[in-house]
């Protein structure tokens, strides 16, 4: 298939936004190029135009405040993310659901962000992400706005960012006293592979007992889904392995899974439950300070 | 044993330098002057009748310089099998009919590759759909739409084995069971997608570079389908990434290379995407396996009947050698007096099944130890004491077989059960832990010449140089598996020389001694390592002579060559260095050149293979109970090879082998959907990553194969076998659930618990 569109490499966020508003729909933002070069090859998207953003300075920024809490740059490296020292303190969840996506060569390519726009059921960075509360910054030539990542995904390779907006950064409060994150995903290759299932939990505690909890799942809907009655399982108890499991079941009735070549709907839902229940378990520990 | 000097070292790969600096050339890293690329048009449907195809759209695209389709080539059908006529049974592309998804029906030739492949997109072919096939059962019901309109109820062949009194031995036994098991495609996925390059020159002549485990078949087979002289035919073997079966026959793109370069005066490139590699590709045959045996109450065997049905897909490739092979492997490696087995062939309208590691052993050997560990479960016994009692020894004669010769396969089940702890970890009542068993033997090349050639199974010649230097030919393939590096250290064995006096020139038809039947069944090294050792020692009778008449040695001496000196045992003094003897036996034929054709043909060793190799596998598992998910912790293997020749490649052999018996069991396999292969990448066709490899422990038994050279036998190809039955019955001993159906998924782990209760 003979692909021809046009290649630009911007060195400043200004003229991304430009070239964004002059080709409109027809263009294609490239970070990594881990989901969109495959696409392109595939047919299954034809740009007129390719921005790559790599060469935008400061757009690869990791930062993190004690006030203002985490932030992630569009063109952050997943490996990069992984390995920085603040988010292995203070986000250890998010360095593991950035460690469970793909493999090596693709985290040193990929980015996080990239991994959110691409918008697959799938995305192991999605769960977490939403679950802490993490914020999208779009950009666009008209202006700003702040999407809470739970309202950002669509549907399947669908967001709510259009033509001629750019997500320049995500970020993410800081965790709260006496809260913890997990994230744990399978997949039928069970250590380097597109996880099957994922989930990625949050929670609160204050004088033991669960204040907030929130339990977002992957790969088991159009999108990475909440789980509100599992959540409304948690709320106010005193965490135990019989409420998570209990939860754990509550968020498998919610999910809607799908049947494909990965996995079957009915072992997705078992898997999720499972999944949601043992990182409840892992949240709480990392709450306790365990 | 003899002592060796460079057999058994682990001599690093003549090949090794150059993969690991990215410098080895494959065909695809060819590129010659004026060459264009080739794509090919494959069939979107299973089954249906070409009415019409439009060519004239594509061709007027600028930059095509050649499209053809059946109607344009000759109409000669080719396939391995040239012993039967009628078992060869496809086009290069196709004439009246297609038969599966991927089916070759065009080719188009163009300046470069985004070219030709938009030309495929003008080609415009008329369709009459026809109902299709797509597993055994439905092929064989009575009506079926037949995929070859001349083969009555759609199977292509049948096998019959038979010996001993199979009824009376069942009324004997004490305890007898039937069962059915089925197992998976998998594709061989070489690293390396198939590629060709084809140049015509200007009396005619074609050389075809190709990435192929079989230049001579393919010599042969483009001579017949282009009806040119086998000798107008040149076929180079570059390095190649790979081929585990999959590269050994003529391919439609090849042809299509050879015919475009002979009809556009410009060499022809075509290589495959991972994406037809998978969809379209050849796979290890599906296969249903219907078996029953009987035992004595104390474990003895009386008899086996098994029924094989071989899921072949749409055309036989090399399917009649993996039918005649899996009923071989279904009584090899225990003493069954009584056996009947029924192999049948039978065609769906799905890719083509062929060779595949093994060549029927995986199928076969799931199904008969798995069928080993529920016997032992039932009588009560230990399984690897029930595999001892009936275990083959040496000198066992197989009926119509061969007579075993070296065997160390109680040796492999005493050593694997030391080695694993099994007696203790077999107890442990752990959850969701368990150590399993299995069990493999395996052929050092096939003897029953299918391809029906006239030349030796093998041949090497060897040039020896007054500089104290040889070269050694041979058209023996080397396609990753190491023979470059074992001929040669055998051949330095022979002749006391290093390995870098060595220059080695393989695999190219117009220059290497004819013939080579390729590299399959694991025949390389016990064929072509024994043709070397006979060009080997022709040359050192004519060295001895020289040496001996210049020393004026007593006819009694004996003579060696050895660190590069040609002389008499125990007198070294009575000695020259080997150049110097190549030298003396020059001037001796007054300066002809000192030039040694060696072979080796089976000869007297039935009609399967000349030697056997043997082994045994624990496995030992953890399985998460609640989502299924398998984690194999260790394997130890204990296996019999005869002499190792190389003891790294032995190591690679059992390493690969392991990989790939992983993924057989637990997460390979071609998923389809009538007749689409819906997972073709590597993201959802799910290969074991490094990561999931376990930790693995390894041990060789001892032995001296008589037929082989130096003692040595197969390695590495039987051992894909163990791998899933060992790790099905340690996930029976984990979890209770018992798999009948290859793979062992998480989702049938969980039911197959559930179904327990």
């Amino acid at each position: 298939m003979i692909v021809r569109f046009e290649y630009f490499a911007p060195k400043s966020l200004d003229e991304v936004l430009r070239l964004l508003d002059e080709y409109g729909p027809d263009a294609c933002l490239l970070a990594g190029g881990t989901d969109l070069l495959l696409k392109i090859r595939a047919g299954a998207v034809t740009p007129t135009a390719v921005i790559a953003i790599k060469a935008v300075k400061g757009l690869d920024l990791i930062s993190f405040d004690t006030t203002k809490g985490l932030f992630i740059g569009a063109t952050a490296l997943l490996s990069d993310f992984a390995g920085h020292p603040a988010v292995t303190k203070h986000y250890p969840a998010l360095r593991d659901a950035a460690l469970a996506t793909a493999n090596v060569q693709v985290r040193n390519m990929g980015t996080v962000i990239g991994n959110l726009c691409n918008a697959s059921p799938c995305a192991d960075n999605a769960p977490t992400l939403i679950a802490m509360g993490g914020t999208a910054v779009v950009e666009s030539r008209n202006g700003g706005r702040c999407v809470p990542l739970e309202d950002f995904f669509k549907g399947p390779g669908q967001s709510v960012i259009g033509p001629g907006e750019i997500v320049t950064s995500v970020t993410v409060p800081v965790p709260p006293k006496g809260s913890g994150a997990s994230y744990l995903s399978l997949s039928q290759r069970s250590r380097v592979d597109m996880s099957a299932v994922g989930a990625g939990v949050f929670v609160r505690l204050e004088s033991s007992r669960i204040a907030q909890a929130s339990i977002v799942m992957g790969s088991v809907g159009p999108v990475p889904m909440r789980a509100s009655k599992a959540e409304a399982i948690l709320a106010g108890k005193r965490p135990s392995a019989a409420l998570f499991a209990r939860a754990g079941e509550a968020a498998a009735k919610e999910s809607k899974p799908i049947s494909d070549v990965r996995a079957s709907a009915s072992y997705r839902r078992q898997a999720v439950g499972v999944l949601v229940e043992r990182a409840l378990g892992e949240a709480a520990a990392r709450a306790k300070g365990d | 044993m003899a002592a060796f000097d460079i057999v058994g070292k682990g001599v690093p790969r003549t090949d090794a330098r150059a993969k690991a600096t990215g410098s080895a050339t494959y065909t695809d890293d060819i590129k010659l002057p004026g060459m264009l690329h080739g794509r090919l048009l494959r069939s979107p449907v299973a089954h249906a009748r070409i009415l019409n195809i439009d060519t004239s759209r594509a061709k007027a695209l600028p930059g095509v310089k050649s499209v053809i389709t059946g109607a344009d080539i000759p109409p000669v059908r080719y396939g391995n099998w040239r012993l039967f006529p009628n078992l060869q049974d496809e086009y290069a592309l196709a004439r009246d009919k297609v038969r599966f998804i991927g089916d070759e029906v065009a080719a188009v030739a163009a300046v470069d590759r985004d070219t030709a492949e938009e030309a495929l997109g003008l080609i415009s072919v008329e369709y009459e759909e026809l109902p299709a096939v797509f597993d055994v059962d439905a092929a064989m019901r009575r009506g079926a739409p037949l995929v070859h309109d001349e083969v009555e109820g759609n199977v292509s062949l049948d096998r019959k084995i038979r010996y001993g009194d199979v009824e009376s031995a069942f009324k004997e036994a004490d305890y007898v069971r039937k069962d059915t098991f089925t197992v998976q495609a998998v594709s061989h996925a070489y690293l390396e997608p198939c590629s060709s390059v084809a140049q015509c020159d200007q009396d005619g002549r074609i050389t075809l570079w190709t990435s192929t485990q079989v230049p001579y078949i393919v010599q042969c087979l483009l001579a017949s389908t282009l009806k040119m002289r086998e000798n107008d035919i040149r076929v180079i073997k570059p390095t190649v990434g790979g081929g585990f079966g999959g590269k050994m026959e003529l391919r439609p793109w090849e042809f299509c290379a050879a015919f475009m370069a002979r009809s556009t005066g410009k060499p022809v490139k075509f290589t495959l995407t991972r994406r037809e590699e998978l969809a379209t590709g050849r796979r290890r045959h599906p296969m249903k396996l219907i078996s029953k045996v009987g035992f004595k109450k104390d474990g003895t065997l009386l008899a086996k009947d098994l029924k094989i049905l071989l899921d072949g897909g749409a055309y036989n490739a090399m399917g009649p050698t993996a039918t005649f092979l899996c009923g071989n492997f279904g009584a090899m490696l225990y003493r069954y007096p009584a056996y009947r087995f029924l192999g049948l062939h039978v065609y769906t309208n799905k890719p083509p099944a062929s060779a595949m590691r093994g060549f029927g052993a995986p199928q076969s050997l799931f199904a008969s130890e798995t069928q080993m560990n529920l016997a032992a479960e039932e009588l009560g016994i230990d399984p690897i004491d029930l595999r001892l009692k009936n275990a083959q020894v040496p000198g066992d004669e197989i009926p119509d077989v061969a007579t075993i010769s070296s065997c160390g396969f109680r040796e492999c089940l005493e050593n694997v059960a030391v080695m694993s702890d099994w007696k203790k970890k077999r107890k442990s009542k752990k959850k969701g832990y368990g150590v399993g068993i299995g069990c493999y033997s395996f052929i050092s090349g096939g003897v029953f010449n299918w391809f029906n050639t006239q030349y030796a199974f093998s041949t090497a010649e060897v040039r020896a140089f007054a500089d104290g230097t040889v070269h050694l030919l041979t058209m023996a393939s080397d396609i990753g598996q190491g023979s470059d590096t074992v001929l040669k250290q055998i051949l330095a064995e022979e002749l006391g020389l290093a390995m870098q006096d060595i220059r080695l020139t393989t695999a190219d038809t117009a220059m290497t001694p004819q013939a080579d039947l390729g590299t399959w069944g694991s025949r390389v090294t016990l064929m072509a390592g024994n043709a070397v050792i006979d060009a080997a020692r022709q040359i050192k009778e004519q060295l001895f002579g020289a040496v001996s008449a210049r020393f004026n040695l007593n006819v009694i001496y004996d003579l060696e060559c050895k660190g590069g000196r040609v002389q008499a045992v125990g007198k070294p003094e009575r000695g020259v260095s080997f150049g110097e003897a190549v030298a003396m036996v020059q001037k001796t034929n007054r300066g002809k050149a000192l030039v040694v054709r060696g072979s080796y043909t089976p000869r007297r060793k039935g009609l399967v293979t000349p030697a056997f190799s043997f082994g045994a596998q624990v496995a030992e598992v953890q399985v998460d109970q609640r989502t299924g998910l398998v984690d194999v912790k260790n394997m130890w293997t204990a296996h019999d090879c005869g002499t190792v020749i190389n003891s790294k490649s032995v190591e690679g052999q059992l390493e690969g082998s392991l990989h790939m018996g992983l993924g057989y069991a637990l997460s390979e396999q071609l998923v389809m959907d009538g007749g689409v292969t819906v997972n073709d990448t590597f993201l959802d066709y799910k290969i074991p990553t490094a990561l999931d490899m376990p930790h693995g422990v390894s041990a060789c038994v001892p032995t001296y194969e008589p037929e082989g050279p130096m003692g040595a036998k197969e390695a590495g190809e039987g051992m894909v076998s163990p791998t899933a039955p060992a790790i099905a019955d340690a996930v029976h001993r984990a979890t209770g659930y018992r798999c009948m159906d290859l793979p062992i998924t998480p989702e049938k782990i969980l039911s197959g618990m559930k179904n327990k209760g």
